[in-house]
């Protein structure tokens, strides 16, 4: 598969639900092989946005563009060559782990080996489990490797560790970074900073349906400092927690 | 059609080893039937026996008024008609005897036979049949004869019987194609809903809807599976309860199988269309069952499924003779007991259609995704 750079062209995106603007004119560019991170609140935005861009909601205008392929135009073939991880992912409780990624692959008419793709994310050793019996770590890392099945040109993780433990997270983490490694692009929402400067090369936070700034983790902290702010209790770094609540002016939700 | 077939065999390993769907759609309904079966409700009433009476005098009025029994304590169920009509009710099963009085019963210093014809299969009523008219007989030659205790009623009146089988197929075979179509329109709407109902409220059909194939690919293979697992069911249904409570399917005509099949996936389809229509329009399983349950349970039991439609009040049939689940199992009933071709079910194809149409319009405008 040839990349077209920028692999993700967002272009005034908006989408208005019956009382809420839920995406305000948002626009952007994703890079090949960058890790694009968005953050926000809860209700900002951001699940919003990716299903636009995974074809799986209709913008009410703009454009959002994968690769060279309007979303609008050809939402079928956008799927075919992206790696999706919904925010709410479940698969066949009933079904082995290897089982439910050869299904999978089948669905993307892809040819692979489903004990590799499960190797990717450590789970060769359950590859036997029922879906039902895995952990909530586990689940995630399933839905990554089904995600991969067709060697997407961009990988969507939405929310890719919410309701995990710090453990389960960190193996998330990892697995991102080397999915990464390997040259993928990947564009993820989570609402954790700690994960966003982990894992991004940029970042864009949204609230109310616009980005409100966007640019790398090291940068966004340093434009806070050059303001002269000053983190309480501590003596001189800031995280880019600080930058988000300073940013959005108020504590992190849910 | 590769596709179709990888997702049909996925969703029929999802469904075997759902073992509380297999225990829904065989073991329950199995269950039933054989302790329907076992009770055996025909013998909780009275032997049906049809008497033809060629004498009609005071005689023999007085013999059919004692067979009947007196003070609300029916002995046997008599039903009075013509030879034909005597003969023919025992040979399909309505009763399981037949009792023809000759003309000369009754008349003084004559010997009358009595000609006593059993339906081989019943021995249970044959002994109460028999014992019943023996004791009747004996009754009554005293008090009508008005002789001295040591003449005998042998000398008067005598009782010749007979036997044939009969064809009909009692309760029993009444019951199994009634829990067939029951165990068909559980399957179809249960499992329907709430597999689809769950594949909702968990994200499982959002995310088929992220590849690009969709979801629609693996709701054919979905509801092929339902479809082969209706087909399956009927199989063993019919199978074991003719084996178990001893019933012929179909007087032993081949064809029949094809024609259950045939009739299974109609009423498949009926019932797999009215779940789709249930679980397109439910957002969780709480909203699900209870609509499921409005929908099967009056027909459980106003379909004619455990007993005949002709015990229900007429204001009840009037319209319960219109339900889906009426039209299946009396054709399924058709086909096993009366092994009737599916092509001579005019009414019950006409009526099974109708209701998929209807049903398929339904669930086409109430299915959603999400």
């Amino acid at each position: 598969m040839t990349t077209v750079d920028p692999v993700i062209v967002a272009k005034e995106l908006r989408k208005q639900y019956e009382d809420i603007t839920a995406v305000d004119g948002i626009s952007f560019e994703v890079r090949r092989g960058e890790v694009f991170g968005m953050l926000g609140p809860n209700g900002a935005g951001k699940t919003t946005t990716i299903e636009i861009l995974e074809g799986m909601r209709d913008a009410d205008s703009g454009q959002a563009i994968i690769n060279g392929i309007n979303v609008k135009d050809d939402p079928t073939a956008v799927k075919a060559i992206i790696g999706v991880q919904l925010q709410q992912n479940a698969f066949f409780d009933n079904l082995k782990l290897a089982e439910i990624v050869d299904l999978y692959a089948r669905l993307y008419k892809a040819k692979i080996d489903p004990v590799e793709i499960l190797s990717r994310v450590g789970l060769e050793s359950r590859k036997n489990a029922r879906y039902a019996h895995l952990s909530g770590g586990q689940k995630q890392r399933l839905s990554i490797a089904v995600a991969l099945v067709n060697d997407p040109v961009v990988l969507f993780l939405d929310e890719p560790t919410t309701g995990l433990d710090p453990q389960a997270r960190r193996q998330v983490w990892a697995l991102v970074n080397k999915i990464s490694e390997n040259g993928a692009t990947i564009m993820l929402t989570t609402h954790y900073m700690e994960e966003a400067e982990e894992l991004c090369d940029r970042v864009a936070v949204i609230e109310d349906g616009q980005i409100i700034a966007l640019d790398t983790p090291d940068n966004l902290i340093d434009q806070l400092l050059e303001t002269g702010f000053k983190p309480e209790k501590r003596v001189r770094e800031a995280t880019l927690d600080d930058v988000f609540l300073n940013l959005t002016g108020r504590d992190l939700r849910d | 059609m590769k596709l179709y077939l990888a997702l049909t065999i996925a969703s029929l390993k999802m469904y075997f080893r759902n073992r509380q769907a297999l225990f829904w759609a065989l073991f329950f309904p199995l269950l039933i039937m054989l302790i329907f079966g076992f009770i055996n409700f025909d013998g909780f009433n009275s032997p049906d026996v049809g008497v033809y009476d060629a004498a009609e005098n005071d005689a023999s009025r007085s013999l059919i008024d004692s067979l009947r029994g007196s003070d609300g304590a029916q002995v046997l169920a008599v039903s009075v008609g013509s030879r034909e009509e005597v003969m023919n009710e025992l040979k399909f099963g309505e009763t399981r005897a037949a009792i023809i009085i000759p003309e000369n019963f009754g008349v003084p210093g004559e010997f009358a036979e009595l000609q006593v014809t059993y339906d081989e299969r019943y021995a249970q009523e044959r002994v109460v049949i028999s014992t019943v008219l023996g004791q009747v007989t004996d009754a009554l030659f005293k008090e009508v004869a008005q002789v001295p205790s040591e003449y005998r009623v042998e000398n008067s009146i005598g009782i010749s019987e007979s036997f044939i089988e009969g064809q009909g197929q009692g309760f029993k075979g009444w019951l199994i194609p009634g829990i067939a179509a029951m165990a068909i329109m559980q399957t179809g709407l249960f499992t329907v809903v709430f597999t689809l109902v769950r594949f909702k409220s968990q994200g499982v059909l959002r995310r088929l809807k992220a590849t690009p194939i969709g979801a629609s690919h693996f709701l054919a293979g979905q509801l092929t599976t339902k479809a082969i697992v209706v087909v399956l069911q009927t199989y063993v249904l019919v199978i074991v309860g003719a084996l178990v409570l001893g019933v012929t399917v179909g007087g032993g005509r081949l064809a029949v199988w094809f024609d259950l099949t045939i009739l299974a996936l109609l009423g498949g389809a009926l019932f797999i269309a009215i779940g789709l229509a249930v679980s397109g329009w439910a957002k969780n399983e709480e909203t699900a069952a209870p609509v499921a349950n409005i929908i099967s349970m009056p027909m459980m039991f106003l379909s004619g499924v455990f007993f005949p439609l002709s015990i229900m009040p007429e204001w009840v049939t009037r319209w319960s003779q219109y339900l889906p689940l009426t039209y299946l199992a009396d054709g399924m009933r058709a086909i096993t007991v009366e092994g009737a071709a599916i092509t001579t079910l005019g009414s019950e194809l006409l009526g099974l259609a109708v209701w998929i149409a209807i049903a398929f319009v339904i669930a086409t405008r109430m299915f959603r995704w999400e």
